[in-house]
């Protein structure tokens, strides 16, 4: 089948890509230090230009130019997501495979420790955790890869069971592939598509759980900005410097929205069900 | 299902009433009650509310002295002994009458370990309390205490029988006192109801009923004042304060509390472990620029760790100046340059003040990392070993007892846990202080603990803090230093 | 399917719903445990390391750990939920008076979820590709972008101080629920929203709907008629998996507009490390969702009778 490309698709596509450079070559294209503060420039408005330097996006309680920061941010909350949910999709996914192909005692202790992780509150858990472990972007990152695994398990094991009744499997089983040959190369194409619907809805879910936690404190390490601890740190303000919610809320929405779009994209094109309509 | 709609149904019914007589007063807390009972929890959301309820043996007039409440007047005997003669005509809520068997019991009670009073450590020093009189009783300490007074103000007066009737459990549901209140209600997480005692001894009280209502939330809490569903709130920062201060029909309060706004130094781990490095610091930090820019001026600044607003303070030891050119010679005559500390903080501490001090070190050549942890984590790092509690953190200390004893003492008497400092001629100074009645020798003992505390600096005070009340226009009430939350004295003028 | 597999069946989930609650306990147990204990936040600033201590004994937190998880267990066998350190009462009245609130939050959040969500994923399938999907998909992945102590903040000061439709905080009856409920729910839609749009599109290209089409159904009545009915499968189970988190992963759309559920009790009691009550709540949580997702398996059978119950 031929891929379908769109300009739509391509805009989406490019908006993500501009994202990941703001990300990585922050330091490059951020016009000032995220860090370095002006207590005398509080919360001065968009496009103000004061003592010769230019402030875009206006400056947030401390002083600091927002614009650097939101690039600096990206970083955060972008690292956050990705490794999050790759941890998560990668451990969650072995797992359902497992459980689904291997079925008997392997499934349900699997799926028993699924729903035992599904059901403590996420949030509660994580702030269990880092109470535990000490915050910080290393200890995040482990904490949501270890509670948000359950759900791409679940769906995997699903698939699984359905794929593994297919008769080419069991034929290609029959042949002599190893189990290992017949799930990596048989059974996960088959389900890649559910679990990317999974992984891209994930994906902001990170952000915000991040963006959550730093509403309580216990986010990314200060001074260092992610979207969600600038708008948590920007809350109090809402009516009199909006710009510390709205700026780093677009760009929280605009992510989530092109990542959504193109996983759907991705599965249309990787799933040889939705491929068939 | 069915109980979730009759849940809401009721509520629906029985919405706070807003009448326009104003007979009863909403006042948004930041949090609910935590125990009713007086004699076991004590954080400032619960204080707030019970102290409506009952009736303390002594208590503070606005300015702050300690005035007879249910005691008349008070003598010492001898150094360890101080007797008190009590009113006779006040009644409990439920109309038997307050006597001295009452009182004793309150002291014991609080004071009897089995009962894991979290308030026992400010009641320890009391040995013994017996009835000496028809109006009277008698109290013993270990030591000569000079805080005694200050911490009986604290001691609300519970009774005896009542509460062995019902036991701690149902009196803490259901609580009795003989203050200017009694409870209705406390629908728990939701809200406490207070009727007025008419009957009150001081005089009836200026509104029928009170509502207090939990409201995490400042940002929340000051869309209820906006909208009238409040009548006053507690807890605004510094910008809200500013931002409402032109808003129709409501009023900012502010008054400088004994609450004192200090940097912890750690005196007994690397790099500040070495005098010259923390004094360094304490030049490095702008105190001015902090209260200015983000206390935006609801701050006065302090020379020392304690406020004016507690015994003992002294105005002639002053405090190292900003001076960011004199701290980077010192650290580098130390051999101390681009030096890194921790910095060890909660949520709970403002994380601006944090930064900025962060900024200030940064400055002067000084490497300082903050680490947030939450609030019950981070009292078992700083009350932990040298090593746990960090170089450095910031506090906000208030000893609810306005004296020296309960804030230098605690902060750098070597042994004591929040202590990372350790100064034999320092520890001698608090313990003379503590061991005498006598205030002149008590100022001396500390104005020389506060010249060792500004040499070694094992803390800088920054600012006496300010707190923040937010209250309709129409409701007359002056704030004390203490941050008590007494209703009786507020009043409704339209 | 006999009687006596059916009997077996619902053993055997019975005993692993047991299991896993009885291994969400033993956790969260054990980090609350690793966390600290109250001690030091009921002592009043300044009291003494022996003053600490002697509360600590009191308290009963120097036993070994293995000693307090058995006999929390043991007085749990007995029903005994025990006493809030921080409160001084009984726990099971603590999270029983909040249980309500939850609920009709939960239930308040489900309906907004359900009622914007599925509309808009049926819609989104139905003219997959075209400018409707695409200010749909935009206008649902809006809910999942915006941080709830934001987005509550906003609908506060829109509803509750410019326009005074709606009370800005507290649990006074209907109206104070509606805002509560939009601000979990709308977080909640993108979830259903998406996958219901996937069911119906997975359901659209089979078969039985080609050959309804080619028999001159309209593609509407096809929707309405074989595909809605089969793609609620998924979605059921959707909602079974966000239970557990509308029960107490409430936490901060409680927290602003001050609803007294159990997710705030749960944060605060985290917070001030009242482990009786925390347990509680994790156990209440995990019972509701082991049984919900229970449920949602029965509802399988009734909804698509070709499905087993073996798996």
């Amino acid at each position: 089948m031929k891929p379908r490309m769109t300009i739509g698709m391509a805009i989406v596509l490019a908006l993500l890509a501009a994202f990941a450079i703001a990300a990585i070559a922050a330091p490059l294209l951020a016009p000032f230090d995220p860090l370095r503060q002006s207590l005398l420039l509080r919360l001065k408005p968009p496009g103000s230009l004061l003592g010769g330097r230019s402030f875009l996006l206006g400056t947030d309680d401390l002083g600091r130019d927002l614009l650097s920061r939101v690039l600096f941010g990206a970083r955060a909350s972008l690292l956050v997501a990705v490794v999050a949910v790759v941890l998560s999709l990668v451990v969650g996914t072995t797992l359902g495979l497992l459980a689904g192909w291997l079925r008997g005692w392997v499934a349900t202790v699997v799926m028993r420790l699924v729903d035992t992780m599904l059901s403590i509150p996420a949030i509660l858990l994580a702030v269990l955790t880092v109470a535990v472990l000490g915050p910080g972007l290393l200890n995040l990152v482990v904490v949501l890869g270890l509670t948000r695994w359950p759900r791409y398990t679940r769906v995997a094991y699903a698939q699984t069971l359905q794929v593994a009744e297919l008769p080419y499997i069991r034929a290609a089983e029959m042949a002599g592939c190893g189990t290992a040959r017949v799930m990596w190369r048989h059974i996960l194409p088959n389900i890649a598509g559910p679990l990317m619907v999974v992984a891209t809805s994930e994906f902001g879910l990170m952000i915000l759980f991040e963006a959550g936690l730093s509403f309580l404190g216990l986010g990314i390490q200060p001074p260092y900005p992610s979207w969600g601890s600038i708008m948590a740190g920007g809350r109090q303000y809402i009516e009199r410097a909006w710009w510390l919610t709205v700026f780093p809320g677009a760009c929280l929405f605009a992510v989530v929205f092109c990542i959504n779009v193109a996983g759907d994209w991705l599965r249309d094109q990787v799933d040889p069900r939705a491929a068939s309509r | 299902m069915r109980r979730v709609f009759a849940v809401l149904l009721a509520l629906g019914l029985s919405g706070p009433a807003i009448a326009a007589t104003k007979d009863s007063l909403v006042i948004d807390l930041p949090a609910d009650v935590a125990t009713m009972d007086p004699q076991i929890q004590w954080d400032t959301d619960s204080y707030s509310v019970y102290r409506n309820i009952f009736d303390n043996l002594l208590t503070r007039d606005t300015s702050g002295k300690i005035v007879p409440q249910v005691a008349t007047a008070w003598r010492y005997t001898d150094d360890t002994t101080i007797v008190f003669d009590l009113r006779s005509d006040i009644v409990f809520h439920d109309g038997t009458k307050l006597t001295p068997a009452d009182v004793v019991f309150s002291v014991q009670r609080i004071t009897n370990p089995a009962f894991r009073s979290p308030q026992l450590s400010q009641f320890d020093q009391i040995t013994s309390a017996e009835v000496s009189g028809p109006n009277q009783v008698t109290l013993h300490t270990k030591t000569p205490y000079p805080a005694l007074l200050a911490q009986l103000v604290k001691l609300s007066i519970v009774p005896k029988a009542y509460v062995e009737k019902v036991g701690d459990i149902g009196f803490n549901q259901q609580v009795i006192g003989s203050g200017p209140f009694k409870l209705r209600s406390w629908q728990r997480g939701v809200q406490t109801v207070l009727d007025a005692n008419e009957g009150y001894w001081r005089g009836k009280p200026p509104f029928r009923s009170v509502t207090f209502r939990a409201v995490p939330d400042t940002a929340t809490r000051i869309a209820d004042l906006r909208t009238g569903r409040a009548d006053l709130t507690r807890g605004l920062t510094p910008d809200d304060a500013v931002a409402m201060k032109g808003e129709a029909g409501l009023t900012v309060a502010n008054i400088a509390t004994e609450r004192v706004a200090y940097l912890f130094i750690n005196a007994l781990i690397g790099p500040t472990n070495d005098k010259r490095v923390r004094q360094a610091i304490a030049m490095a930090v702008d105190r001015d620029t902090l209260i200015s820019a983000l206390q935006l001026g609801f701050a006065k600044p302090v020379d020392v760790v304690l406020t004016p607003a507690n015994f003992g303070y002294v105005s002639d030891v002053k405090a190292w100046p900003f001076d960011p050119e004199k701290a980077r010679a010192l650290l580098k005559q130390a051999g101390a340059e681009g030096i890194s500390v921790n910095f060890l903080t909660s949520p709970v501490y403002d994380r601006r003040l944090n930064e900025a001090i962060q900024q200030m070190l940064g400055d002067v050549g000084i490497k300082m990392s903050i680490t947030v942890v939450d609030q019950p984590t981070y009292l078992k790092r700083r009350l932990g070993t040298p090593e746990e509690s960090s170089n450095m953190s910031q506090g906000r200390w208030s000893c609810a007892c306005q004296d020296a004893d309960g804030v230098i003492f605690p902060l750098f008497r070597s042994g004591s846990a929040w202590s990372k400092f350790s100064n034999p001629a320092f520890d001698a100074e608090v313990d003379a202080a503590r061991a005498t009645l006598d205030d002149g020798k008590r100022m001396g003992h500390y104005h020389r603990a506060f010249e060792i505390l500004h040499d070694e600096v094992p803390g800088v005070g920054l600012f006496q803090d300010e707190a923040l009340y937010l209250m309709k226009s129409e409701l007359k009430w002056q704030p004390t230093a203490n941050e008590a939350f007494f209703v009786y004295d507020m009043k409704w003028v339209p | 399917m006999g009687a006596i597999t059916l009997t077996r069946y619902l053993a055997s989930r019975i005993g692993q719903a047991l299991l896993a609650s009885f291994g969400v306990l033993t956790i969260v147990f054990f980090i609350m445990r690793l966390s600290g204990d109250p001690t030091l936040l009921l002592v009043p600033e300044g009291a003494s390391l022996e003053q600490i201590a002697q509360l600590r004994h009191e308290l009963g937190f120097d036993r070994p750990l293995g000693m307090q998880f058995l006999s929390y267990l043991g007085d749990l066998a007995r029903f005994d939920f025990g006493e809030s350190l921080v409160q001084r009462a009984p726990v099971l009245g603590i999270v029983a008076e909040r249980v309500p609130y939850t609920v009709a939050l939960a239930v308040g959040a489900l309906v907004v979820a359900l009622g914007l969500g599925i509309p808009a994923g049926i819609a989104m399938a139905v003219w997959r590709g075209g400018i409707v999907e695409r200010a749909l998909s935009g206008f649902v992945l809006a809910g999942q972008s915006l941080p709830t102590f934001w987005s509550g903040i906003l609908l506060i000061l829109l509803f509750g101080v410019s326009l005074r439709w709606l009370p800005t905080s507290g649990s006074d009856g209907f109206a104070s629920l509606v805002m509560p409920s939009l601000a979990l729910g709308i977080v909640a839609m993108s979830t259903f929203a998406r996958m219901t749009r996937i069911s119906v599109l997975d359901e659209l290209s089979r078969d039985y709907v080609t050959a309804a089409r080619a028999r001159g159904l309209s593609r509407g009545g096809a929707v309405l008629r074989h595909v809605l009915r089969n793609a609620a499968i998924p979605v059921v189970t959707i909602a079974a998996l966000e239970i557990g988190n509308l029960l107490a992963g409430a936490v901060i759309v409680e927290t602003v507009f001050a609803w007294p559920g159990i997710g705030q009790l749960a944060i605060q009691s985290i917070q001030s490390r009242d482990f009786l009550v925390v347990q509680a709540i994790v156990l209440f949580v995990s019972l509701v969702y082991v049984f919900s997702s229970f449920l949602a398996d029965l509802a399988y059978v009734v909804i698509d009778p070709r499905i087993r119950m073996g798996r």
